[in-house]
């Protein structure tokens, strides 16, 4: 039994089923895909409410479900990026390297030269991790052995111990590059890329690959919500039963063993085996039985963070917002994540502020036009717009998100107005989703859409915390197959994967008595 | 003599060991090279030998801790070894170990005695009070697996991480090497009171904030201390710190060290790519086999050493390693001690101890936001010690002497200078001890403010920062202070690292100067072979 039809509980599904387990997802919204998912809140306009871009999601997960046949295409956009700045120059990232180093030149010649060589590091740096990242997290100790010498010694300091400041001060000398690239040091942990261990979360971030471009991010044909449909599909075709609408009360714990849930409405369903595709938090504070967590293990769980707070700004365009740094509308930019944080001096005060409560002023905000690169989630000529806005804290000092809606909006179009000022004429309509609504409605504890930041101190055999990293936890039975277990957040289906193979291990190793 | 033109000027004379710098750990290395039987000269810059570790009386009769202020980690091996309780070294463990006054009124006493300290937290927590000696417990587990890396060189950390195993020791190394302060406390304690007063430790002299991630190894840095054979405490130097200093200088001559002070160095002597001397600023030379480094690794490479001597990549990392400097000192003459509203009566047992203004986790976060930015904080922390309360010796009779460390204060301030801004910090540490102890302006007869500038212009430490380099994880163990000289060598054969900007970093510990002083005595043989 699968609790949660996200994409990753659908992942499990469809590898458990694959393997000829008798499967069944409960998922309690009334259609699957969790965060995964595009919605219509306006007719004609197909928003990703929550999850907005493709290409972390594994190639071995769309291969080996043959997402392809149930109807999961991608779109690479080009350029990747467009960084728009105050005084009116922008950044654009294009797949041709030598077209991005003209970019880079604007802003400095040596930084330009370097890019190549940057971005072969990185590339060195992700063959290193990839596999780390796509199995199941090695110990410390192990990590320690395979990696000796000075030269895996630098990689340690730099990626984890140290910040994304100071890894890209390594190589780069304009503001203007080194903000656009530490941005994504940002998505994903509520953290400044000036803090250490956020050289990490950028390693985490560029793990992608779309059209068998590593490094390629772009959009799901139809939505995001297509992916998780493609899932779905996968799953069913294999057998998995898949029941939306039924949502789970609590865990059944007998004699120390899991052995089924209660459903919200009061029934009792049996399983062997229980995977949770709920974050960590609530699997074992809210589903658990309280007696049957481990008292040390309840401390790990105050401590484990689930800040990576974010506001979705989703809207309705009348046409593309025509930005002062790129004037042309449509432009190659309209395709591009089109992020707002033009200094790591603005991220960073961005976080100051939300690090004491507040609603980032300004913040900094990744926006996509997903109708520029594929028109079939807008009514025709018009446009679809997605902002994924930081830092929005889950709570909010002296005020509460009920009350500041309308404020956060203002916040929004007012930020955007300064890149691109006709903004608020093309917006035809808006809808804002705040961290307490996805804690609401998803069930993501503190508005968490990565199931726990992606820090360091929360990562391989620390996530979600020492002991339980190989997606067994501590009531025997119960599995974590969301983005709580290593390798973490993002559409990847990694953790789906990886906990259905430790659960059919684990089924086939005891057979008639049960899993561990 | 004669110079021959082509080679050096003539030697002054000639030793086997140079040590630039008598700073604390400059006097440790020398005193243990001249135990081995060394031939060892120290130059000191300042008329005074002891560096940070000194006192001076800028007011007369008035005893006053410049810099450092209290003593506790300084290794009991070396207190042993150097015998420096027979020089005059001797300390005052302090009881209770820190007074943290809260603006309700109330305050938390951290005792020398744990049942002692719980009842204090129950006023807060009971759950926290309960905890208590399993913290206690926690940190003495840290100290034995710590301690012995202490006087050694330092391991690379995937061998430290290598030596642990399970998920206990892996929760040990989130724990230690990656937690914020904040995050770590928040796992153990509930109530914010007790958490902030175990807090200020994490961040001292850093110029990180609580929520900083690494901050919690800070913490495990500052709970190494041992006096009296208690373990994670802190005391006075009786007579005050520089008596440490004039301790381990009595020690090194005794050996037959020689100290010369009022001589500064201008540069090393580098010959076919090897240290060989130093010439002072006077223009003397000395030569010697090896030259032992007391000075921050910047200083060290990048001013004494020639630019030649010292490959491109070495610089860079060079110059990357953060020395910010975070703090200064507010020192005063009092009449006599100020009454705290928290703790009416004078003198309390609170005026023997250290006490700390920082009445929440938040308060030490927001002082920290306005430094990174360049600004002093609006509202510091001040961690304060009265050493004449339990040492009379220390002021005229009657009267007594206040040490303030004061955080955040950055390096360069953005829009002034610390030269214009030191009466506005004064005034500013004075009304911040006034909301606590509103008598202060009553009680204090003169004041002195030591900027972050201060401390890197009197005492040569790059950036203010009194660590001589940042004790970040990323700047601990085998990356300090460069990966791949780790071991208190240096790219320049021949000369050597033996201050806190090597491992295992600041404080008055000696162990840096320890570890420095094994290394050349290892390479000695070979260095005097040529």
């Amino acid at each position: 039994m699968v609790i949660g039809g996200g994409h990753n509980g659908l992942t499990a599904a469809a590898y458990l089923a694959r393997a000829g387990a008798k499967v069944v997802v409960l998922e309690r919204r009334p259609f699957v895909g969790g965060a995964c998912i595009t919605e219509e809140p306006w007719p004609g306009f197909r928003i990703n409410t929550y999850a907005y871009l493709a290409g972390m999601l594994s190639g071995q997960v769309i291969e080996e479900l043959g997402l392809a046949r149930h109807g999961y295409r991608t779109i690479p956009h080009d350029p990747e990026g467009f960084v728009p700045f105050p005084d009116g120059r922008s950044l654009s990232f294009w797949a041709d390297t030598a077209r991005t180093q003209k970019e880079i030149a604007q802003f400095s010649r040596h930084d330009a030269e370097a890019y190549p060589r940057y971005l072969r590091h990185w590339a060195e740096i992700l063959k290193l991790l990839e596999p780390i990242l796509g199995g199941n997290p090695p110990s410390l100790r192990e990590l320690a052995e395979r990696f000796r010498g000075p030269e895996y010694e630098r990689l340690l300091r730099d990626l984890v111990l140290r910040s994304a400041e100071d890894f890209l001060s390594e190589w780069f000398e304009s503001e203007e590059l080194k903000a656009a690239l530490g941005f994504s040091a940002c998505v994903g942990a509520f953290t400044s890329p000036r803090r250490p261990g956020t050289a990490y979360v950028l390693v985490h971030n560029s793990v992608t690959q779309l059209g068998g471009r590593a490094g390629a991010w772009g959009f799901v044909v139809g939505g995001m919500g297509r992916t998780t449909e493609a899932l779905a599909r996968a799953a069913q075709a294999f057998g998995a039963e898949i029941r939306t609408g039924v949502g789970v009360r609590s865990l059944q714990v007998q004699g120390g063993r899991v052995t089924g849930v209660e459903t919200a409405d009061g029934r009792r369903i049996e399983s062997r085996v229980v995977a949770s595709g709920v974050d960590i938090k609530r699997t074992l504070l809210a589903l658990a039985p309280p007696d049957t967590v481990p008292k040390e293990v309840l401390r790990q769980l105050r401590g484990f963070k689930t800040y990576a707070t974010t506001l979705k700004f989703n809207a309705a365009l009348r046409r593309l917002p025509k930005f002062t740094a790129k004037p042309e509308v449509p432009g190659p930019h309209h395709q591009a994540s089109v992020t707002i944080g033009p200094s790591l001096d603005y991220l960073d005060r961005a976080y100051a502020m939300a690090a004491v409560g507040h609603l980032s002023d300004p913040p900094f905000a990744e926006i996509l036009f997903q109708s520029a690169a594929d028109p079939s989630v807008a009514p025709p000529g018009h446009h679809t717009m997605t902002c994924s806005v930081k830092y929005a804290p889950r709570e909010l000092v002296g005020t509460s998100w009920a009350d500041h809606r309308a404020a956060a909006a203002e916040l929004v179009l007012s930020t955007l107005e300064e890149y691109a000022p006709d903004i608020r004429e093309v917006v035809e309509q808006a809808q804002l989703v705040t961290p307490e609504d996805i804690e609401t409605i998803l069930g993501m504890t503190g508005g968490s859409c990565f199931h726990g930041d992606l820090t360091p101190d929360q990562m391989f055999s620390l996530r979600p915390f020492p002991g339980a990293s190989d997606y067994r936890l501590p009531i025997p039975g119960l599995y974590l197959c969301g983005s709580s277990a290593h390798p973490g957040g993002g559409v990847t289906g990694v953790p789906g994967r990886n906990a259905a193979q430790v659960m059919l291990a684990d089924l086939h190793q005891t057979p008639g008595s049960g899993p561990r | 003599m004669l110079n021959t033109g082509a080679g050096l000027p003539p030697p002054v004379s000639s030793h086997d060991v140079i040590v630039i710098g008598g700073g604390h750990n400059g006097l440790v290395a020398a005193a243990y090279l001249g135990k081995a039987g060394a031939q060892v000269l120290v130059l000191e810059r300042r008329p005074i030998v002891g560096g940070a570790a000194v006192t001076e009386e800028p007011w007369p009769g008035y005893r006053i801790n410049t810099f450092s202020y209290v003593t506790g980690l300084l290794r009991p091996q070396i207190v042993e070894d150097l015998q420096l309780g027979s020089y005059g070294y001797e300390t005052i463990l302090y009881d209770p170990q820190s007074f943290v006054p809260f603006p309700n009124g109330t305050s938390l006493s951290l005792w020398n005695d744990t049942e002692r300290t719980q009842k204090e937290i129950a006023k807060f927590s009971k759950k926290d009070a309960a905890i208590y000696p399993k913290y206690e417990e926690y940190w003495d587990n840290v100290l034995d697996l710590v301690e012995p890396l202490l006087l050694a060189p330092p391991v690379p950390l995937q061998e430290l991480v290598g030596m642990f195993e399970g998920p206990q020791a892996e929760e040990l190394v989130r724990e230690l090497f990656l937690l914020s302060a904040w995050d770590f406390l928040d796992e153990w304690f509930e109530s914010d009171e007790v958490k902030i007063s175990f807090a200020t430790n994490a961040v001292i002299g850093e110029m990180c904030g609580p929520r900083t991630p690494g901050t919690a190894y800070v913490l495990a840095h500052h709970n190494i201390g041992v006096l009296d054979g208690q373990r994670k405490v802190w005391g006075f130097s009786k007579g005050g710190m520089g008596r440490i200093s004039e301790a381990l200088a009595a020690a090194a001559r005794h050996y037959g060290v020689e100290i010369r002070t009022g001589v500064g160095v201008r540069r090393i002597l580098v010959q076919n790519g090897k240290a060989v001397g130093v010439e002072t600023a006077a223009g003397e030379q000395f030569h010697a086999k090896a030259i032992a480094s007391n000075l921050d690794v910047k200083r060290t490479l990048l001013e004494l050493a020639p630019p030649d001597a010292v490959p491109p990549e070495v610089r860079r990392q060079v110059e990357r390693f953060r020395t910010r400097g975070a703090a200064l000192k507010f020192n005063a003459a009092l009449n006599d001690l100020p009454e705290f509203t928290a703790a009416p009566g004078r003198p309390g047992p609170h005026h023997k101890g250290a006490i700390e203004l920082a009445p929440s986790m938040e308060y030490l976060e927001k002082a920290f936001d306005d430094a990174k930015y360049g600004n002093f904080s609006t509202h510091p922390f001040l961690d304060i010690e009265f050493q004449s309360a339990s040492d009379p010796s220390m002021a005229p009779p009657g009267k007594h002497v206040m040490t303030c460390f004061v955080m955040y204060a950055p390096r360069d301030l953005s829009g002034t200078t610390w030269s214009k801004f030191k009466p506005t910090a004064g005034e500013r540490c004075l009304d911040t001890i006034a909301e606590y102890a509103p008598d202060i302006r009553k009680q204090v007869t003169r004041w002195q403010v030591v900027s972050p500038e201060d401390i890197e212009n009197t005492l040569g430490m790059s950036g203010g920062n009194i660590f001589q380099g940042d004790i970040t994880p990323d700047q601990i163990f085998s990356y300090r202070p460069l990966l791949g000289w780790a071991n208190y060598r240096t790219p320049v054969p021949g000369l050597y690292f033996c201050g806190s900007t090597a491992h295992p970093g600041g404080g008055v510990t000696g162990a840096p100067g320890y570890n420095g002083a094994h290394a050349i005595l290892e390479d000695l043989p070979a260095l005097k072979k040529g």
